[in-house]
């Protein structure tokens, strides 16, 4: 099968294969806005400024989330490790900043170090991986094991109750309406893209997941920016694991707990390919807020919770099927 | 030759050091059977195994339940063996088999079935094995303990009961009228359940308190911070008061009304876990309810040591004592206090006294 032109940008700066919005690329966007609609035009209660501020800064976890397995996700691989680098991650931050367990107040600098633990785990994911060769599939579930493993030995029967004012007011604090999670997400998320659209790792990640072997034969070592993809993914965790502990005021060792599957289901409505080499930043965010829409707007419109989970899974369903029907073949295998 | 055969060796290796353990371990175990499978024991109270499961060490309530184990163990001058399997049906089966290929003779477990399928061949394994079992929450409706030796009694709570007082004591926080929302547990299990249907009971009994909304957090906190913050948009100032099923999502709640500025909205629990209690204290929760953890990990183990040490004969406890509903406690600002530090009171555990608890058979 052929691929059908498509000449987007006439005068390309360098090659890029997949510039600007090409139509294959419009379909989440349009499934958000129709699905938006709906709910607004069923439900008055949905179509508030205050329940618009809401849905933004319920997706804000789910978006860094979603920032750091798209990467994993183009270079074709998979990863299942944030449950565990988020449980880490949000444990070790409740330790570090001012709390009820001991007498750290390190603020700023105990997020930051959370951050580096949880790049560590993401780091571990990815040696893993190219050195000795185990499925990606298979790391990242150990390594999740390991975080769980390593939150529950901090945890140690005592949960830790945050009152740094700082890290409290991230969840609370407004800023043009909405809270400084949201911003923080939206920062990610701006990051995510700089670091995709122009940085050397975010282009190679892409020609992994199109096609590793014509990189390695063209002398590429794709290994160490494997090892580096990871890292970022975990860092991203690490972080949202920090968010999590600022929203419920609390670490907990299940902070990341269906995260994993709710990111992929985000990064691939938005229209990321499970195979690689395709999607990106901006496509799992869409993909992101459609998910978010759809719980909120269910529970807008009043549907029973009895039939939440099925009519929600039918329409993520049917939203995928929908966006990725052009290239149905390139979506039947998982690497 | 090297590079390959050197990970083969150490897996060969492996295998049969495990192979050889095994095998030891079962042979002990034929020679115990031969002489111990009674029902009700004599062992010497020194030779007395003590063993509590629960899913993990990481939930607070389960946390208390080992120490509540500990602390009886101690009282007998024993340790109690503390298991956990993460919330895994299939480790604790492995737990349980690593444990009944052992020495069982005076095996006194505490166990806390992963869900009520998990029951049957724990109950087996153990009725084979000569094991004295206690089991608490689940177990399959149809299954009765007067049908085996082994397995001493069994513990529940009527959620049906704590799903009525808390609602109740939410009515009486918001003067007995106004609208309020329930955030429900898993609804498929039968704690869920039963607990919605003891919010029912309490709003027909209180017919000015309407429910807005009733949706479900899986018992988790991050959900029910999400539900509630998109519940509180859909709802605003009719909302007065917030029914959870466990007292993890209502403290999600919690922190919802917290980042809204809300602070005229009466939040209820059950679980007791210690975040609860102090909120509870300050003043920002109104009531949860308490199956008391650590009595649970101790009387599980006093039953067993009761039996196995020949105290209490199986034959002697009467049927309504096999399966029954234990007491639970309604918190609330006034008692909170005595329930801040967990403990257990060795009364409760004397071999006169361990069902001394009961609010009746599970009908």
């Amino acid at each position: 099968m052929t691929s059908p032109a498509e000449d987007v940008d006439v005068a390309p700066a360098r090659p890029q294969p997949r510039r600007g919005v090409s139509f294959r690329d419009a379909g989440p966007p349009i499934a958000l806005v129709v699905i938006f609609g709906v709910f607004a035009a069923l439900s008055s209660d949905f179509r508030t400024i205050s329940n618009v501020q809401n849905i933004m800064d319920t997706a804000a976890v789910l978006a860094v989330v979603a920032c750091g397995i798209t990467f994993v996700l183009m270079m074709g691989s998979i990863d299942l490790s944030a449950p565990g680098i988020m449980g880490a991650s949000a444990i070790a931050v409740a330790l570090m900043v001012a709390n009820n367990r001991n007498d750290n107040d390190l603020g700023l600098i105990g997020v930051l170090v959370a951050v580096l633990l949880a790049a560590a785990l993401g780091c571990l994911s990815g040696l893993a991986l190219v050195l000795l060769k185990v499925p990606s599939f298979m790391t990242t579930l150990g390594v999740s094991a390991v975080g769980l493993g390593v939150a529950t030995l901090m945890f140690a029967g005592v949960q830790p109750n945050i009152s740094d004012a700082m890290l409290e007011g991230w969840a609370v604090e407004r800023f043009l309406g909405f809270a400084y999670l949201t911003w923080i997400a939206a920062g990610c998320v701006l990051l995510g893209y700089l670091v995709q659209r122009y940085s050397r790792l975010g282009r190679y990640a892409f020609a992994i997941g199109g096609a590793e072997e014509v990189l390695s034969l063209s002398g590429v070592k794709v290994a160490p920016y494997k090892v580096a993809v990871f890292t970022l993914a975990g860092a991203f965790y690490g972080l949202a694991g920090v968010m999590v502990t600022s929203q419920l005021g609390a670490g907990l060792v299940q902070a990341g707990k269906g995260y994993d599957f709710a990111a992929i289901t985000a990064a691939v409505v938005g229209g990321t390919l499970l195979t690689g080499g395709r999607g990106g930043v901006l496509h799992s965010v869409v993909g992101v807020l459609l998910v978010t829409v759809l719980v909120n707007g269910l529970v807008q419109v009043g549907v029973s919770p009895y039939w939440q989970g099925g009519v929600q899974g039918l329409i993520v369903v049917a939203a995928v099927a929908a966006a990725v029907l052009p290239q149905r073949r390139r979506n039947q295998v998982t690497k | 030759m090297t590079r390959i055969t050197r990970p083969a060796v150490a897996l060969v290796s492996i295998s049969l050091a495990a192979l050889a353990f095994t095998a030891c371990s079962e042979e002990s175990n034929a020679g115990d059977n031969n002489n111990g499978s009674s029902a009700s024991g004599a062992c010497d109270p020194s030779d007395v195994k003590l063993v509590g499961q629960v899913r993990n060490e990481s939930n607070p309530y389960e946390a208390s339940w080992l120490d509540g184990g500990d602390e009886f163990a101690e009282s007998v001058g024993l340790t109690q063996e503390r298991l956990t399997y993460d919330g895994d049906s299939t480790r604790q089966q492995e737990q349980i088999s690593q444990l009944l290929a052992g020495d069982t003779e005076c095996l006194v477990m505490n166990i806390l079935p992963n869900g009520d399928s998990d029951t049957p061949p724990i109950v087996e394994g153990a009725e084979e094995a000569g094991a004295f079992l206690v089991t608490q929450w689940n177990k399959p409706a149809d299954m009765n303990v007067t049908d085996y030796d082994q397995w001493l009694s069994h513990i529940t709570y009527n959620g049906v009961e704590s799903g009525k007082q808390i609602g109740d004591a939410l009515a009486e926080a918001i003067g007995g009228s106004g609208g309020i929302v329930a955030l429900q547990g898993i609804l498929d299990t039968g704690a869920a359940k039963d607990r919605f249907a003891g919010l029912e009971e309490s709003l027909a009994a209180n017919p000015d308190v309407k429910l807005l909304d009733d949706q479900t957090a899986n018992f988790s906190r991050a959900e029910a911070l999400d539900v509630t913050k998109t519940l509180l948009t859909k709802h605003g100032d009719e909302l007065k008061g917030i029914w959870a099923a466990n007292d993890d999502m209502a403290l999600g709640a919690l922190e919802a009304l917290q980042q809204a500025g809300r602070d005229d909205v009466a939040v209820v629990g059950i679980d007791a876990v210690p975040d609860a209690l102090t909120a509870i204290q300050d003043g920002t929760m109104t009531a949860t309810v308490s199956s008391d953890g650590p009595w649970q990990g101790g009387i599980g183990l006093a039953i067993g040591y009761c039996v196995a040490t020949g105290e209490l004969s199986v034959d002697d406890i009467a049927d309504e004592d096999r399966a029954w509903y234990a007491e639970q406690f309604l918190i609330q600002e006034d008692n909170v206090a005595d329930f801040l530090t967990p403990a257990t009171d060795e009364a409760d555990f004397d071999c006169d006294n361990v069902f001394s608890r009961s609010q009746g058979a599970i009908s």
